[in-house]
């Protein structure tokens, strides 16, 4: 299966990729890493008049630590999130480490994993659970998106035809935060069935509850994140899990089961000592 | 046409390329090098592994122009390789090569699990090589190969598994969280408000949902509506009408979610059932690009509300869906895709009889997704007409 025909550009900063943007093609199309459009246009469900590819700009390729927070391009790739210690956010290197497979990972990049929105992707749950920030520009300057309203459904974002995700900026959790990542895959770097996250820092006082791989965005679970915060692992049961998550996981019963032990497994991360 | 520059297996090229030639057709087709094995060309099977920079990079969903001034080695470039050459010989011993298709890739991704994870046990070297299939199923044999070079290179005794220390963390202690920042209305799911598929109607391999809305007209202006096809469709975005017979409607559907478009062309027989209110439509349509092919059934009712001041449509939409587009359904997206369609459909109805109610309804309902689907829609039509606020 082959690519249909489109053109390509490189632009060597982020003004003129915003300049090809606005340059009047009929469907221009940023890419990074490519891990995903790549094999939506080899089977031709993606037909983008024009690829702009980023992967190469300098100022989209670093990771600043900001003190409380850590920002990070959006062209950073999962593998390169992988191999890094960031202090105050180890979860990065969990979630990138279980994403598709290494070869997918040294090319795919974080803000292409955001842009492109799948439901089942990690980097919108995990960053959704985290309180990250999605650092958006356009041709009149920079605006911040909170992560858990960037998606709005199922590859559809907040961002518009004109604008780039520059970087995410993640909020450092505290020595005694604890955090938890759980996705069921059929195989082993596969897209997940059931996905969630969970974050839980007593100095700043998150409590994050997140359940991914809907047919949208993730879903916060935040009566059931407060109750635990509150009282603990007593908290958790079997009933309290189901009936926060239920409500939002559709009819299928393996699928409500299946999202129910996600949430549980997450849990049990951070929980486990 | 674009021209690249790179250096392969050691040495300059410089090549003309067309912007959608994958590295992997550009190695074999342009550069004779067909060591580089093409198997699913998305990027699942790892068969067209090559090395980029030093890492591991799938040939199949990389283009050869962003390649430019990149480092590329294929496995005609290891012939003097230390590592390759010890899991060459390991893959010979231990009868890691069957039909030896996914051969190339294996080694590749084998070369950068010996080099970069030096401690790997069993465990980690098959997750590792998850992303390279072999047809044959030998991964026994291959897994024992990798596993043997790791071994013959370790420096010591210890292994990875035995020198993790087991960390006790403290527990995790109670408090009471920060109120949540109130969120923008998430789009999705709606999924609590929906019925569920009855099973006794399903069918194997279809995909049945229900949906309903009202619109705040009277029935029969809104069945008057109904009638009339190339009016309904024109409040499909990306409808069109070919033909319409009374029985009989040909058209096209231009569909866009995200990065997907499709545009399906076919027929749909029409009948409608004065007596009770309710019609159906029965069709079938293909999209010439991606091969996708659908089939559909629609059925709607409706029915008086409110001293008929209000029409509650309900509909049931029941269809399979085959081909490239299908593959792309998992976790239910293509469901969702319908579910839009159907959202968009109900605000621009309303449009159309002058209740724009659905339209600017920001929150509540399982409709909001039609809200949603509505500025997609306009954003399409943006294009459509070449504007680019």
């Amino acid at each position: 299966m082959k690519a249909p025909a489109f053109d390509y550009v490189r632009p060597s900063d982020i003004g003129g990729v915003l300049a090809a943007l606005q340059g009047g093609h009929a469907m221009a199309k940023v890419v990074a890493g490519g891990q995903s459009l790549l094999p939506m246009l080899n089977l031709r469900l993606a037909r983008p008049t024009l690829l702009i590819d980023i992967a190469r700009i300098d100022a989209l390729r670093t990771i600043d630590d900001r003190g409380t927070s850590v920002r990070i391009g959006a062209a950073i790739t999962h593998a390169e999130l992988e191999d890094r210690d960031i202090a105050g956010c180890a979860m990065l290197r969990t979630v990138a480490t279980g994403i598709a497979y290494r070869s997918v990972r040294n090319r795919g990049t974080i803000g292409g994993s955001l842009v492109h929105a799948d439901p089942a992707a990690d980097w919108p749950l995990a960053l959704a659970a985290l309180g990250a920030t999605i650092i958006v520009e356009g041709k009149s300057g920079n605006r911040a998106v909170p992560a858990d309203s960037f998606m709005r459904a199922a590859f559809q974002t907040r961002i518009t035809d004109d604008e780039i995700v520059v970087a995410v900026d993640v909020p450092k959790l505290s020595p005694a935060a604890r955090t938890g990542y759980y996705k069921f895959c059929r195989k082993t770097g596969e897209f997940p069935e059931a996905s969630a996250a969970a974050v839980f820092d007593p100095v700043s006082r998150r409590a994050r509850l997140y359940v991914g791989a809907l047919s949208g965005p993730p879903q916060p679970l935040d009566n059931l994140a407060t109750t635990i915060a509150e009282n603990g692992i007593t908290a958790i049961t079997e009933a309290a899990v189901a009936a926060a998550v239920d409500p939002i996981a559709g009819h299928d019963p393996a699928e409500r089961r299946m999202r129910r032990a996600a949430v549980m497994r997450a849990l049990k991360d951070v929980f486990a000592s | 046409m674009t021209t690249v520059a790179f250096t392969l297996n050691g040495a300059p090229i410089t090549a003309d390329v067309q912007p959608r030639t994958h590295l992997g057709d550009f190695l074999r087709d342009n550069r004779r090098l067909s060591g580089t094995h093409l198997g699913c060309e998305h990027g699942v099977c790892g068969a067209c592994t090559v090395l980029l920079n030093g890492a591991p990079a799938r040939s199949c969903i990389t283009l050869a122009v962003a390649c430019d001034g990149a480092d590329i080695t294929t496995i005609e470039g290891f012939d003097h390789d230390g590592v390759m050459g010890e899991l060459r010989d390991a893959f010979t011993r231990e009868h890691g090569l069957q039909c030896g298709f996914c051969t190339p890739g294996m080694l590749i991704a084998a070369r950068d699990i010996v080099l970069r994870l030096p401690a790997a046990g069993e465990r980690r070297i098959r997750e590792e090589l998850s992303g390279n299939l072999c047809r044959c199923t030998g991964y026994v044999g291959i897994v024992d190969a990798v596993a043997s070079v790791i071994d013959k290179r370790k420096p010591c005794e210890a292994t990875a598994d035995s020198v993790v220390p087991h960390v006790t963390a403290p527990a995790l202690p109670r408090f009471t969280p920060v109120a949540t920042q109130a969120r923008p209305a998430a789009s999705l799911p709606a999924e609590a408000t929906r019925a569920p598929a009855d099973e006794k109607t399903a069918r194997q391999g279809w995909t049945r949902f229900d949906e309903s809305f009202v619109i705040r007209k009277p029935r029969a202006a809104v069945w008057e509506l109904f009638g009339d096809v190339p009016r309904v469709a024109a409040c499909l975005a990306g409808a069109q009408v070919l033909s319409y017979d009374g029985k009989t409607v040909k058209g096209r559907m231009v569909t866009k979610l995200g990065p997907i478009a499709a545009s399906f062309a076919g027929s749909a027989a029409i009948e409608r059932n004065e007596a009770d209110w309710s019609g159906t439509i029965i069709g079938a349509g293909s999209d010439s690009g991606s091969g996708s092919r659908t089939r559909g059934e629609i059925a709607y009712r409706l029915t008086s509300l409110d001293q008929d001041m209000a029409t509650r449509v309900e509909v049931t939409v029941l269809y399979n869906l085959q081909g490239a587009l299908a593959q792309f359904s998992r976790s239910g997206l293509a469901q969702e895709f319908a579910r839009h369609l159907v959202g968009q459909f109900a605000a621009s109805i309303g449009a159309q009889l002058g209740d724009d109610t659905l339209a600017s309804r920001a929150t509540g309902s399982s409709l909001n997704v039609g809200q949603l689907v509505w500025s997609v829609a306009k954003q399409w039509l943006r294009r459509l007409v070449g504007r680019t606020d």
